[in-house]
């Protein structure tokens, strides 16, 4: 189980951060990716694997109106 | 078209050229109101100059940018509103903003600071 | 023919501020120049803080909309005017409504407001009903302001404002000197309509508008019997307002344009396509208003996604609604031939469309149709429609007419299910000839529920859950049940359900980084104080955070976006000479916010009974709804409530829901108020006036009665 914005989520094996975007179905351009408060720079996306346990948020900052 | 160019292996950041074109247009000797700019770096120096790529004339919002007889890009400061989103716009940064002024200037190719560069730097190209 | 002209004194605009104003009344003709004082620009700085003081003034609490003292006020603030920052040419009006019978204030683009302060003038006040029509025209080289009678019979603002313009510019080339603020002609017959103010684009060569949309300022407007304002104004230069710092100004304006040419296109890409970029990511995650506020997202949202309309947009060049807007929103579709209404087959501009435009008159009606969607918008515009409010009250309309209130009968023959575009553009051309169901349409949902419940035997409770209006208002197009923090953002507003005082769903609902009341509550104060300052000042609220600096993301509170916030200081400062602070600035907001507040009580409403929002808002109304997120409420329902949904019917599940989330709306109202100052009841307290430098007589007065 990781933790991604402050609710519970379910981890899997080698999971990178693409993927749990994916499962997450966070399709916004503008997210920025912290695991466990570290940003992430979009180029290490595809290669970033999140551990179990980790703390995550996909921050969007999404502008609105 | 006349195009000033730049070869910054050669130059030796004498400023002559800048001090020469801020004469030139605004009475002056002050490097910041050149239409050219030589800035030391830790190698050679960064000459700014514009390629007169015309990106700006599509930027104004009044028209105020266009090419003159020898396809030179002219700032019509009658006509200009001082909103420099040419100086934001521009790719080579070459349209400059000095406080004293509300419109913005940039090499028109007369020249003249070819004129005065000792080593050769800066040169015109018919492009 | 003139009936009245008058002379003034051309002036000289100093840090900001003519320091006067024009009152023009159109009962008696008056046309004079009032003194800005002082106190009104400590207390009130400009922008909206001058039309609600103007207004306040000029009405009692027993003042309607359609009385002769009712007032328009147009008046910009004292950025406003400069071309070097993005943004910086808005208008703000300020009325009381029809549709709120409260002050409305609304944000605009155009011309008008920044040639007005350039002809010599802080604010523009109408008062006053005139006999015939008129026009006033006001010549801010000459110093020549007049009142004449009308002549135009086009009765649409796209034909008045450019026959406007062709009159009073003096060849092709004065053209962008010239601005037109107008109506159409629903204006005359509805309560929803709206003003256009335009701008002359020199590169199409053609008129173009922007709308002063929400809450019936253009039906004050007519009802005044004005046809159109015209400002000339010769000259513009970026240095106009003569500041105190003039470089400041312009090194931040650069600033933000070069961010803005780095930026632009990976981030929102406002310069190619303006606000309509984010349809297909509102319908990702569920939040596109679509079938009246029943769900989020639907499967034909493709039909009408950003990259659809981008390929309408002609011109490839950015254009913005005032000299030097880098972000360029500002989008319009050429040789656009609408199919039905008496501009059938010509070739007109659509300007647009903007996010809310794709959703109120597409997804939110079921019109999945891009070209749909354009026709109503060309429509909405120059009948002077507010297109928020159509689309959100023909949602309503549609969602009562497949529930069996409405049938064929009642509207007269159009069959108004959702979805069905040709009927939805009738209703539009009928309140246009002000015929027909059109009439009823237009007075608002708030009184189409009174009428449906007396006249068509609806039930009440059901008309009030899905009637998505607040304080008399439509909801603008976002669809906010899953956001608690965005019900705030939309029922503890001042003037009702616009999403200008706060945009918190991502924040709240996704990012989850404003858990607790207090925090929700604390962004409720902080960003409906914030963009305030955008209205008192002239400024547009998109170059604030639809563009963002690379290094946004690793300041302290991105979502402020702080090196912006310091921007914005910064020119204050650069062209008043004074020396504020961002804590400064919210404080600024705060005493106009909490005046805004006291006008409402002083006109009767302004309390947390009118803070209350319809239950479709907030959850699912229908069991078709619910069971159409089944998982998600199912979810809600055990991790939150502890309940076990297997052993629950789906009335049950629906009741559960909805009195845990009618109880979380009534907590956060509790914690927002706090954090305002405000009473239990959504008064402003005498403290918290004291602590403002509010604490004047006559508001003290009208908010001791409610304490
Ligand atoms: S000023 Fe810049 S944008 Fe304009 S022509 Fe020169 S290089 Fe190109
Ligand atoms: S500063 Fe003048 S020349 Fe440059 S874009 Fe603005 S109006 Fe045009
Ligand atoms: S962002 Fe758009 S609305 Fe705002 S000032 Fe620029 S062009 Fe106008």
């Amino acid at each position: 189980m990781i933790m991604v914005n402050g609710r519970e989520f379910p981890w899997e094996e080698g999971m990178t951060v693409k993927r749990l975007l994916e499962l997450k179905q966070y399709t916004y351009p503008r997210i920025t990716v912290k695991i466990n408060g570290e940003i992430i720079r979009e180029e290490e996306y595809d290669t970033r694997t999140i551990n179990d346990g980790d703390n995550v948020q996909c921050l969007h900052l999404m502008a609105g109106g | 078209m006349k195009v000033l160019k730049k070869n910054p292996e050669k130059c030796i950041a004498c400023h002559a050229c800048e001090e020469t074109c801020s004469k030139l247009y605004f009475k002056e000797e002050n490097r910041e109101k050149a239409c050219l700019r030589i800035k030391e770096t830790d190698s050679y120096p960064e000459i700014t100059t514009c390629t007169q790529c015309g990106v700006c004339i599509d930027i104004c919002p009044v028209v105020a940018l266009s090419r003159d007889k020898r396809g030179i890009v002219r700032v019509e400061k009658k006509k200009c509103v001082g909103c420099f989103m040419c100086v934001g716009f521009c790719p080579e940064q070459a349209m400059f903003m000095h406080d004293d002024y509300i419109e913005p200037f940039k090499c028109v190719s007369c020249g003249q600071c070819v004129k005065v560069c000792p080593t050769g730097a800066i040169y015109m190209s018919e492009e | 023919m003139i009936l009245k002209e008058y002379k003034y004194e051309l002036g000289k605009i100093e840090r900001g501020y003519n320091n006067r104003s024009l009152y023009i009344n159109l009962s008696d003709n008056t046309i004079k120049e009032k003194e800005v004082t002082q106190f009104m620009k400590d207390k009130f700085i400009g922008g909206k803080g001058f039309g609600l003081w103007y207004l306040w003034n000029a009405v009692t609490p027993e003042t309607k909309w359609n009385d002769p003292e009712n007032e328009i006020v147009i008046a910009h603030g004292p950025i406003a005017g400069i071309t070097q920052y993005p943004g910086s040419g808005k208008s703000l009006v300020v009325t009381l409504s029809p549709l709120t019978h409260m002050p409305m204030d609304s944000n605009v683009g155009g011309y008008f407001g920044p040639y007005l302060k350039f002809s010599g003038f802080d604010a523009l006040e109408l008062q006053g009903k005139a006999e015939k029509d008129v026009i006033i025209f006001i010549d801010g080289n000459k110093g020549i302001v007049q009142i004449m009678e009308s002549d135009i019979e086009e009765k649409d603002s796209h034909l008045i404002a450019e026959i406007l313009t062709e009159r009073f510019a003096k060849d092709e080339e004065d053209k962008k000197n010239v601005s037109v603020v107008s109506t159409g002609s629903a204006a005359d017959h509805t309560l929803v309509g709206l003003l256009n103010f335009s701008f002359y684009d020199i590169r199409r060569k053609a008129v173009r508008l922007k709308q002063a949309g929400r809450g019936g300022i253009g039906t004050v407007f007519r009802d005044k019997k004005i046809k159109a304002l015209v400002v000339r104004f010769e000259g513009t230069k970026g240095n106009l307002n003569n500041a105190a710092d003039q470089g400041k100004i312009n090194r931040t304006g650069i600033k933000l344009h070069r961010e803005i040419c780095l930026l632009d296109d990976k981030q929102n890409r406002m310069r190619k396509i303006g606000t309509a970029n984010i349809i297909e990511i509102m319908d990702q995650y569920d939040l596109l208003p679509t079938h009246n506020y029943k769900f989020g997202s639907h499967k034909d949202t493709y039909k009408i996604s950003s990259d659809k309309f981008q390929a309408r947009v002609t011109q490839g060049l950015p254009d913005g609604c005032w000299y030097g807007c880098s972000l360029s929103c500002a989008k319009a579709a050429d040789d656009f031939i609408p199919q039905t209404g008496p501009y059938k087959g010509q070739k007109v501009i659509v300007d647009g469309p903007e996010y809310e435009n794709a959703a109120g008159l597409g997804s939110n009606i079921g019109v999945f149709d891009r070209d749909g969607v354009l026709e109503l918008n060309f429509y909405c515009d120059t009948y002077g429609v507010d297109t928020i409010s159509f689309g959100t009250l023909t949602a309503f309309i549609m969602e009562c007419y497949e529930n069996g209130i409405l049938d064929k009968e009642k509207t007269g023959g159009l069959e108004l299910y959702f979805g069905n575009k040709e009927a939805a553009l009738e209703l539009l051309h009928q309140m246009a000839r002000g015929e027909g169901f059109g009439k009823i349409a237009g007075l608002g949902i708030r009184r189409m529920k009174e009428i449906f419940i007396k006249e068509y035997g609806a039930d009440p409770d059901f008309v009030n859950d899905i009637g998505m209006e607040q304080k008399g208002l439509e909801f603008s197009e976002y669809l906010c049940k899953e956001s608690l923090a965005q019900q705030g953002g939309y029922g503890l507003t001042n003037k009702g359900p616009q999403h200008d005082e706060a945009w918190l769903i991502f924040m709240d609902m996704v990012n989850n980084q404003i858990p607790t009341f207090e925090d929700k509550a604390e962004a409720l104060h902080y960003f409906p104080m914030f963009r305030t300052w955008f209205g008192l000042m002239g400024l547009c609220k998109l170059p604030w955070n639809d563009i963002v600096p690379e290094n946004n993301k690793y300041t302290d509170e991105p979502a402020k976006i702080p090196e912006h916030v310091q921007n914005y200081v910064d020119l204050y400062n650069g062209i008043t000479g004074k020396n504020i602070d961002k804590h400064e600035l919210i404080r600024q907001s705060e005493r106009v916010y909490n005046f805004q507040r006291i006008f409402n009580i002083r006109m009767g409403y302004g309390k947390r009974i009118h803070d209350k929002i319809p239950y479709r808002a907030m959850g699912p109304v229908t069991e078709e709804e619910y069971l159409s997120r089944q998982e998600r409420y199912d979810k809600q329902l055990k991790e939150l409530l502890g309940l076990d949904p297997e052993n629950m019917t789906t009335q049950e599940k629906m009741a559960a829901l909805r009195k845990y989330r009618e109880e979380q709306y009534e907590k956060l109202t509790d914690a927002v108020y706090a954090r305002r100052g405000w009473t239990k009841d959504g008064v402003p307290t005498i403290e918290k006036l004291k602590e403002l430098g509010m604490d004047i007589p006559e508001l003290i007065e009208v908010v001791k009665k409610h304490l």
